[in-house]
This record gives C-alpha cells, structure tokens and sequence, in this order.
C-alpha cells in the first residue's frame, strides 16, 4: 500500500518552484497568506532557469518613454513571443513590468550588470529594443531565498500529479514525494492553487539526436503536468494547437539564440536574413526569431546548411557574448566546446530547428492569472494567451500571487479531511499502487517514446508537413489505445520512475487535447497546417480556440481577442 | 553516462543529488559516500551539479550524438573562390 504520507494545508499551493511559480509564492506570502510550494526538483536549480538566462523583456519608461504602446505594438508584432496574446495581457504585463525588475535588482539578481540598462540581443536595427540584458546566473537561488523569508514552505522533490476539485472549485492537490527511493503520496488542501510548471517537452520526436529524448532546449522535466492535470479537472486551455519550435546549435539543444552575437549565413557566406551583415552586439541576428522555419527552410531548398558566424567579432564583443552566455546558463555547453576545440572567433556552427513543443500555449487566464476554474491560476510558459518567457513568467507569476493572497476568502477552503476523502485521491493512489506492484510491465521510456511517434506522424507540425482531420481522428484513435496500454502495462521501480510513468500519461492527456484544438482549427495558420484546409481565414485571426472537458464531452470554443487597454 | 563524479574529490555533501533539476542522482547518505548518477540518459548537461559542487569533483560527458556540428568560418564563402584557394 502507498501511504498518504503527509497532509498539509496552505492557503495557497504553488504548483511548481520555476521563475513563475517562485514568484507567485513570494507574492502571495507578502500579503499574508500561508503559502507551500510543491517542486519536482530542487527550487535553487529547477526548470528552464534552472542555469540562468539573459534577457528580460520589459518596459522601461526611462529607456522607452512615456508611451507604453510603443513596446506593446513591438511585442505583438516584431517579436517571437507575440503569436498568441491577448493584448490586453500584454498591457498588464508590460506596466507591471518595471517594477519587477527592480524588485529582482534589490534582491541582488543583476539587472544593469553593466551599470546602465542594457537592451541588447533579439532585435531589429533602428527599432526599439526591449529585451533587457540582465545575468540570471543565481536567479532561482536568490529567489528560493526571498521566498523562504517570507515564510513560503517549499517541498523539493514533491511533484503534483494531480489537481483536486470539489463542488466547481479548487480544493487543493495530490503530491508524490519523490525524495526517497520509495514514492509516498502527499494531500495538501488549498482553496488557490497556482500552477506554474513551465512548458510542454517530450512531447514530439527529438529532432536533434533521435533517442535521445533528453537532449532539450528547456527543462525535461516540464513534461506539461500542470496542463494536463487543469485538463482532466475541466479548466479551459487555449491556443494548444499552435506549437512552438525552438532554434539554436544543431544536435546540442540549448536556448539563447539570441545570446550569439554573429550572423547566420549560407555556405556561400550570404546572410539568411536582410538584418545584419556583420556581428552585431546591439541586435545580435533576429533572423531566426522572425522567420522560425528558416533552418528547415533552406535545408529543403538546397542552399543549407545554415551556420552562425560570429568570426568577425571584436575582441570586447567576443568576451560579452561569452560573458552572456554564461549568465544565460550555457556554461555546460561552453565547456563542451572548450573540450571540442570549436572556438566562434574561427568556427562557424551549424544551427537547426528543433522538435515541437509547448511554450506559450496551454492554460487561459485573465488579467490577474485566473484560470476558468475558481481557484486557480496559472502563471509563466504553460499560460496559453500570453507568452513573455522570464519577464513574462516573473511578472505574472507575481500578479497571481499577489491576486490569490489578497483573495484568500474568495473560495471557502475545504477541511483537510473533506480533501483527503476525496474519491480522486483514492483513484491517484490506486493508480500509484498498480504502476508500482506490477513486475515486469512496460517501463516509462516506451510510453513516452510511443507517444512522441503518435504526436509526431498525427499532429506534425509546420514546415513542410501537414495536419488533416483524417490523421488527426487517428492519431486520437491511437493516443487512445496508447492510454490504456500504459494504464494497464506500465510499471515503475522506485520513486523517479513512478515519476515519469505519471508525466507519460500526463502527456497523453496534453496530446489529446492538442489534437482536439488542431482538429477545430480549419485552417492553416502556421505552423498548424491542414492538409485539407490549405488557407489562412482572416476571420479566425480575431479569435481564439479554447478547449475543455465537461462530464467527459470536449467542448471547443472560439473567443474573440481581449484587446481591452 | 554523464555526469561523472570523481570519487577521490568527492566529499559525499550531497548537493548534486539535491539540486539535480532532472534528478539524476541517487544518494543513500548512510550507506554510500558518494552519489550515484543512476539516470544518466535523463541529464539534460545544465552544468548545475558542477558549478554547486563544492568539492569540484564533477564533470559532464556530453554524448557523441550531440556533436555540435560546425566548420571554419572562413569556408564561408561562394564555392569558386574556395577552389581558388582565396
């Protein structure tokens, strides 16, 4: 029997100690409430900035000016992250912004390094730059400690796995403590629960070194928990059909594209893109930001491969894409090219587009991280309408929680024992128990890898490849089959194995409700393209698809944009 | 399999173990005296466990698959001048 180790009660549960979740805690601690955060890892060096990052986006009206419409228009338009926001979301963020960068400055997380503020990397020349420079080497570490004075209690190796709902609102969650070799399970009650658990990997085939299915960009440990559990309680996701593709060094994954200061060029020598011809330390190349396909591009259309070439280089400029680097956490990767020998003065690296994932897609939420569920929230790269990658996780990660613990009365708390009696966790445990007493069944790397192929040939997504209604039905068929093959094959050994078998049915539940979202989406709209709707419909570019589960049917919604000021 | 901890330096703190953001690591601190990399396959080469070991008794071994593929800049450039040997 798996035990039900410990229960706890907070007034807010903090799925996830990211950048958004940490946040959140903080937040919602400082206006009095009794705040837990629940970590799959250890909260000082988890999720995608676990090692650190280098550009904030913000709004700085002593940089920027008065107008913050200008910084709007250059998020929503000329940026990556601004596919699928709710402008208005943009507004609020962008506003709050400021004064979360100088709350992360007072903290001790260097946001001048240099002295001055800095806006360099991901942009255009002659256009206003709003992804501030900053080294975020210490940044979880220092924000794990300004949670902890404030009273948060954090568990570490204590993953959810599942959300608990009564009478229409949050009630709290299910926990498996992870920390010894043996998974115990934990209850915590909590009228508000603020998901923050990052973005969707493993979902797709690796792109870079088939089989390896570790070698990612983000975290691997974002295996789209938060998603998949606000799914199976009914909270409505949004723009879940339209994945994301990330770009950097070809067969090492890593982020920071914008970290390299070079060009990227044809084997000729010309330039991919029309917006720099020579390295560029204030702009650093956006090609690849704007025109995302373009590594898959040019290695169908004869003239790839693709390198980024940073051989002219100043001395002073080479030593500040180093030192980004490393405040951007690549150090595992510097060191990798030290050993190797490749230097960027002399060698020009091969770039690739990597496999599809989810960033930016997923939960909806309103203007203060409300998601339909009373009760919940989400903040950060699983947050569906709205997508600023740290900045974004920061900021909203610090509305919800300030939202949900100055709102603590909102929704009445259930009891402890009310929760703990709930019929789902009895469900979750049973689940536990059966991956865990089987011998000899089907280990979480075959589920995860089965899912992966599934999601890859029946919910491919762009370029060069196409979605239909016919693959897209099979595909759920198959992802279908696939649910219970592992409800009633798999089996786990200890705690972390336990662990991910439960991330491979989360991620089941992600690519089913992707695959709903991608079949109500007639149209293409890249990279979702159809096969059997080969257009663009102006008419849907106002609007959103939402999907939820209600009493086991999939309701699918269109919603017009919230463009409010 | 990465990483790769070196038994002679290792001062068996266990901070690898704790902070791991994919947990790679198992530790029985009352049996074992240094942590064992068990997950190998899961390490995503972040470089956490080395740069918060304080006894610098890691390294990674990142796999041949991920070979970061490049050439000499200075290849860069149209085909004919190449053969010209310019």
């Amino acid at each position: 029997m798996m035990e039900i180790k410990n229960v706890y009660e907070a007034d807010v549960l903090v799925v996830g100690g990211g950048v958004a979740g940490l946040m959140a805690a903080i937040a919602a601690a400082e206006k009095g409430a009794r705040v837990l955060v629940a970590e799959k890892a250890d909260s000082r060096r988890s999720g995608s900035g676990a090692a650190g990052n280098d550009h904030f986006r913000c709004y700085i009206p002593e940089c920027h000016g008065p107008d913050v419409e200008r910084i709007v228009y250059e998020v929503l338009h000329f940026s990556q992250v601004g596919q699928c926001h709710d402008p208005h979301l943009t507004r609020v963020f962008l506003r709050r912004s400021e004064e979360i960068v100088r709350k992360w400055e007072s903290w001790g997380i260097p946001m001048r390094p240099t002295g001055q503020w800095e806006f360099t990397g991901h942009a255009y020349p002659g256009r206003v730059r709003s992804g501030l420079k900053y080294d975020g080497k210490k940044q979880k570490a220092v924000m794990t400690s300004e949670a902890k004075k404030r009273g948060v209690t954090i568990l570490n190796h204590m993953p959810v796995i599942e959300l608990l709902k009564k009478d229409g609102r949050m009630a709290g969650a299910v926990a498996l403590d992870v920390s010894a070799e043996e998974p115990s399970l934990c209850v915590i009650a909590a009228p508000s629960v603020i998901l923050g658990t990052g973005c969707t990997t493993r979902l797709y085939n690796n792109m870079a070194t088939p089989g390896w299915m570790f070698n990612l960009a983000y975290c691997p440990s974002n295996a789209g928990g938060g998603i998949a559990q606000a799914w199976r309680i009914g909270a409505k996701l949004v723009n879940l059909e339209m994945t994301s593709r990330h770009a950097g060094p070809k067969y090492f994954q890593r982020c920071g594209k914008g970290t390299w200061i070079g060009v990227l060029r044809y084997p000729d020598g010309e330039p991919l893109g029309p917006f720099v011809d020579k390295p560029d330390r204030a702009c650093g190349d956006i090609t690849s930001d704007v025109w995302n396909s373009s590594f898959t591009d040019v290695m169908k259309n004869g003239r790839g491969p693709a390198y980024m070439d940073c051989s002219g280089l100043t001395p002073e400029d080479y030593d500040y894409m180093m030192w980004g680097m490393d405040s951007e956490g690549l150090k595992g990767m510097l060191n990798y090219m030290d050993e190797a020998g490749i230097d960027p003065r002399r060698h020009a690296v091969e770039f690739m587009q990597y496999e599809p994932f989810l960033i930016g897609k997923g939960l909806e939420i309103d203007e203060h991280g409300r998601c339909s569920v009373p009760g919940l929230y989400a903040a950060g790269d699983m947050v569906g309408n709205f997508r600023a990658d740290i900045g974004g996780a920061a900021v909203f990660g610090w509305i919800a929680g300030e939202y949900a613990g100055s709102h603590i009365g909102e929704n009445a708390a259930f009891s402890d024992e009310v929760v703990c009696a709930l019929p789902h966790v009895a469900e979750v445990r049973v689940l536990c128990e059966k991956i865990m007493n089987r011998v000899g069944g089907c280990p979480w790397k075959e589920g995860n890898l089965a899912v992966q192929q599934i999601m890859t040939d029946y919910a491919p997504s762009g370029p060069h490849t196409a979605r239909s209604a016919n693959l897209l039905n099979a595909g759920l068929k198959y992802l279908g089959d696939l649910r219970q093959t592992l409800l009633s094959s798999m089996s786990a050994t200890c705690s972390h194995t336990l662990m991910r078998a439960l991330e491979t049915l989360d991620l089941v539940d992600v690519g089913e409700a992707l695959m709903h979202a991608a079949l109500e989406r007639r149209e293409t709209r890249p990279p979702h393209n159809r096969a059997d709707f080969t257009f663009t419909n102006p008419m849907l570019g106002e609007l959103f698809l939402t999907v939820r589960k209600e009493e086991g049917n999939i309701v699918k919604e269109w919603r017009k944009k919230d463009n409010s000021r | 399999m990465p990483p790769i901890i070196d038994p002679e330096k290792c001062k068996g703190c266990g901070t690898c173990a704790q902070i791991c953001p994919v947990q790679v690591f198992r530790f029985h601190r009352a049996e074992e005296k240094t942590p064992r990399p068990v997950f190998g396959e899961e390490c995503w080469h972040c470089n956490c466990c080395v740069e918060d070991c304080p006894a610098g008794a890691i390294r990674l071994r990142v796999p041949v698959p991920y070979m970061m593929v490049h050439v000499d800049a200075d290849t860069l450039k149209p085909a004919r001048s190449r053969h010209d040997g310019n």
